[in-house]
């Protein structure tokens, strides 16, 4: 553990000047919702503590997390957080393969026991004890149990992770489970979205690799910095909402006009993330500015709570807090419902196993 | 004869492993698996038709576009409806840029790395490729990755967020891009473009374009590519992983007056396409049912794995044909000279025909943001049909993608999806003639002691596989 480097060090090699660094620190500082003050105390974090390793998994994914990732937003996200971090070990972006990159699994594991965060993108698939997602010959959760044992923190990246996302849609084939639910005694701390944004997921890493905990989590899991407001809040086209003016067809001329999107099946209201405020790919846009309504994707089943065009029904025009909650209990309610859904499905699964049985005798 | 399993591949979209025979030096056989499966196309069935724009991009985090793109085509054609001409235009250049984005991924963080492994030390080039191309910290990764992030703005711009993107409708595109925004998309093509042509192919693009012999190709030494032809040339990549010739695409970027890149097909000549004579073979995947046309296809997994079987994949064929999909079938399909010269195939070819492309769809980007007029109208809409049936083909960076659904009584009935790693990597058929890959892989050297044998991992990431995409 002795030779562990600094952040600092890491940032200095990678050729990266001490402006740049403190600018970093500040703007780190920023997105995390602290004061200036906090500046000198990120900074001299990551000049004295030794950084901390990163074990980064795959799962049953589509990778948008990492894509989103690489993609940060401050000038130095891109190359620090990076490097930084040091991707110990990471499927997509390591250069070792096959069996010698099973075995620097084992060796950061080792080297690093108790002390290293493991992210996770993507989730387990339990169905078929575990055959639906095959790696390294093993299934992927044992892998991912084999690594969460030592592990000091585990970050669940994205809807996947997090909730199961659109591969846990019923009737959920492969049993897609989430992190949360397989490994229980850990921290795991949820950052939904698919993806989530670039900025959320460097920010969530930075505080924790400064501070050395977790940033506040809510009642979800989420670190409330970044989930504590719905994209309606300070949606740039709540005005409009409030004074009812609506897109009511595509292109017509209240979409060219900007108005709100709620009649097209916008989830704004009852979505909590930070798209309306950081925006995408660099704070360029976001979908509610690309003219599409949110579809809610930070938030637990909303790939099987009706379409995705279906208009909100129990959004008040005026008084939604009231309703906020009640929300989130509908959501839980449609999850119990997936699993009842599932065990009929599994029935069904054996039910046709027969019949293919027949067949091949 | 030895037996050797290489997998987990690093550095490819998805998991991946692959059965090799070897003998004498050299694989004689090869099994390709694609070891993960999720089951997007029964999750599918049941829901709203639309609901597709919003499912099928999560496939993939790295062509997501490309799926949401044949999710509108072939809903806007079970719809019986065209994208408005603007539309269309819009929603081909937020494809465009997601496929040069992924030509530029592959060629830095999948493909180059491999050449700074210990093994080729002693090359007069090996220092150069660590200096460039070093997996994470190469000065060239950190430069592409930064260039793709800058490109990214334009979907962004017009598209909201990327990844998982949901402006392209089957009617156009939910946003019209203003004066101001056709302003600043040229500004991003302007920086993409000087990057390209600084770093990346050290010479203007329109140079590179207008290659059309393999000779002068190899002459070209300026820029990582010129690195790469270096490479190519002292290592023997063209002979390397060589293919069958055969090759399809259906068309990238319809606009009003067809496909910029041609679809059609190709086996030692051009050939008509024709996707009625597609089929999906059965007989080494792990799934139930027979042969069939992706419109009547089931996807039934075999939960009991049993043999003959080896992979999730099913393996899709041409009238009975393996065919070969990605940058090289699609710039040999629209007849580009330097393509034809280099229609046999092999890591060189697949490899050059990606960065040729990667020049010309810069110049198509250009073009399309050229036209477009901010007065017009860029999505029309209409309600989904309660019954119907459609077909949505597009070229996604790693080649034909395709999307059959079936609407009944208003919901999706069935909805069947054929991706190009699924024409690339598919297993063997019941003819046993083995995918593409498999037979690329025939034949490659492998060295004494060797167990990621480096050729086999060469001739893998020369046709840019997306496994998630391949049995999604």
């Amino acid at each position: 553990m002795s030779q562990i480097e600094t952040f600092y060090d890491v940032m200095r090699r990678q050729g990266i000047t001490r402006r740049s660094f403190m600018k970093y620190c500040s703007l780190t500082a920023a997105a995390l919702g602290l004061g200036p003050s906090f500046v000198p105390k990120i900074a001299h974090a990551m000049e004295t503590k030794p950084r901390t390793p990163v074990i980064w998994v795959h799962g049953l994914e589509c990778t948008c997390c990492s894509e989103s990732f690489i993609r940060a937003a401050h000038p130095l996200a891109k190359d620090v957080v990076l490097s930084m971090i040091s991707l110990d070990y990471d499927d997509t972006l390591m250069a070792a393969a096959g069996h010698a990159a099973e075995a620097a699994l084992m060796d950061t594991i080792e080297k690093y026991k108790g002390n290293y965060i493991l992210a996770v993108e993507g989730n387990p698939p339990l169905n078929e004890d575990g055959m639906f997602c095959i790696t390294g010959g093993k299934p992927f959760v044992e892998k991912l149990r084999m690594a969460a044992k030592d592990a000091k923190a585990i970050i669940s990246w994205g809807a996947c992770a997090s909730y199961g996302c659109v591969q846990a849609a019923a009737p959920n084939p492969t049993q897609a489970t989430p992190v949360h639910k397989v490994i229980t005694d850990k921290p795991i701390i949820k950052v939904p979205g698919c993806p989530p944004i670039a900025e959320v997921m460097t920010g969530v890493i930075t505080y924790m690799l400064t501070f050395d905990r977790l940033p506040e989590l809510d009642r979800q899991g989420r670190p409330a910095m970044f989930y504590s407001q719905r994209i309606h809040d300070k949606c740039y086209r709540r005005p409009h909402f409030d004074a009812g003016q609506f897109v009511e067809a595509w292109d017509d001329e209240n979409a060219r006009k900007g108005y709100c999107l709620y009649k097209m099946g916008c989830k704004g209201p009852t979505t909590y993330n930070a798209c309306s405020t950081i925006r995408w790919n660099e704070g360029v846009s976001f979908p509610i500015q690309s003219g599409h309504g949110c579809i809610g994707c930070s938030e637990d089943g909303f790939w099987d709570q009706g379409s995705f065009y279906n208009r909100l029904t129990n959004v008040k025009q005026f008084g939604i807090e009231a309703n906020a909650d009640q929300i989130g209990t509908a959501a839980a309610g449609v999850v119990g419902g997936a699993i009842a859904v599932h065990a009929a499905v599994s029935a069904l699964k054996k039910a046709q196993k027969k019949s293919q049985d027949k067949v091949e005798g | 004869m030895t037996r050797l399993v290489v997998g987990p591949f690093n550095r490819v979209e998805g998991d991946l492993e692959v059965t090799l025979d070897i003998a004498e030096g050299q694989v004689r056989a090869a099994r390709v698996n694609a070891p993960l499966y999720r089951g997007f196309e029964r999750m599918l069935e049941g829901r709203d038709p639309r609901d597709a724009l919003t499912i099928t991009p999560r496939i993939c985090g790295i062509c997501s576009i490309s799926q949401s793109a044949a999710a509108a085509r072939a809903l806007a054609s079970a719809m019986g409806m065209t994208p408005t001409p603007q539309g269309a235009r819009v929603a081909a250049l937020i494809h465009a840029v997601e496929n040069a984005a992924d030509h530029l991924t592959h060629f830095h963080l999948f493909f180059m790395p491999d050449f700074t492994r210990p093994v080729y030390a002693g090359h007069g080039w090996h220092g150069r490729v660590i200096d460039r191309f070093t997996a994470i910290d190469g000065s060239a990764l950190r430069a592409a990755v930064a260039a793709r992030a800058d490109l990214l703005h334009i979907v962004g711009m017009l598209a909201g967020k990327w990844p998982h993107t949901l402006a392209i409708q089957p009617g156009g595109v939910t946003r019209a891009p203003g004066p101001r925004d056709k302003a600043r998309l040229a500004v991003s093509l302007r920086a993409f473009r000087r990057y390209l042509e600084e770093t990346v192919f050290g010479a203007p693009l329109e140079e590179f374009v207008a290659l059309s012999r393999i000779d002068d190709l190899m002459r070209w030494g300026r820029g990582d590519v010129g690195l790469f032809l270096d490479i190519a040339a002292d290592l023997g990549l063209d002979g390397m992983g060589r293919g069958s010739g055969r090759y399809l695409s259906f068309g990238a970027y319809p606009v009003d007056a067809g496909p910029i890149f041609a679809a059609g097909a190709w086996d030692n000549g051009p050939r008509p396409l024709d996707t009625a004579a597609i089929r999906e073979d059965l007989s080494h995947a792990w799934m139930t049912g027979t042969e069939a046309h992706p419109s009547e296809g089931r996807t039934e997994p075999d939960t009991t794995m049993s043999d003959p079987a080896y992979s999730w994949c099913k393996a899709p064929r041409l009238a009975g044909r393996s065919m070969e999909t990605g940058a090289l079938a699609r710039q040999v399909v629209d007849g580009h000279p330097l393509a034809r010269a280099m229609a046999g195939g092999g890591v060189l070819a697949r490899v050059a025909a990606r960065l040729l492309e990667l020049a010309r769809t810069q110049i198509v980007m250009e073009d399309l943001v050229a036209g477009i007029d901010p007065g017009a109208t860029f999505m029309h809409s209409a309600p989904a049909p309660r019954e119907g049936t459609g077909e949505g083909l597009v070229e996604a960076a790693r080649g034909a993608l395709g999307h059959w659904l079936r609407i009944a009584d208003g919901r999706i009935a069935s909805y069947q999806i054929i991706a190009p790693t699924t024409w690339n990597f598919s297993p063997r058929d019941a003819a046993g003639i083995p995918g593409p890959l498999e037979a690329a892989l025939e034949g490659a050297p492998v060295q004494d002691g060797e167990t990621t044998p480096v050729s086999v991992q060469h001739i893998v990431r020369s046709f840019d596989p997306c496994m998630v995409c391949t049995v999604h």
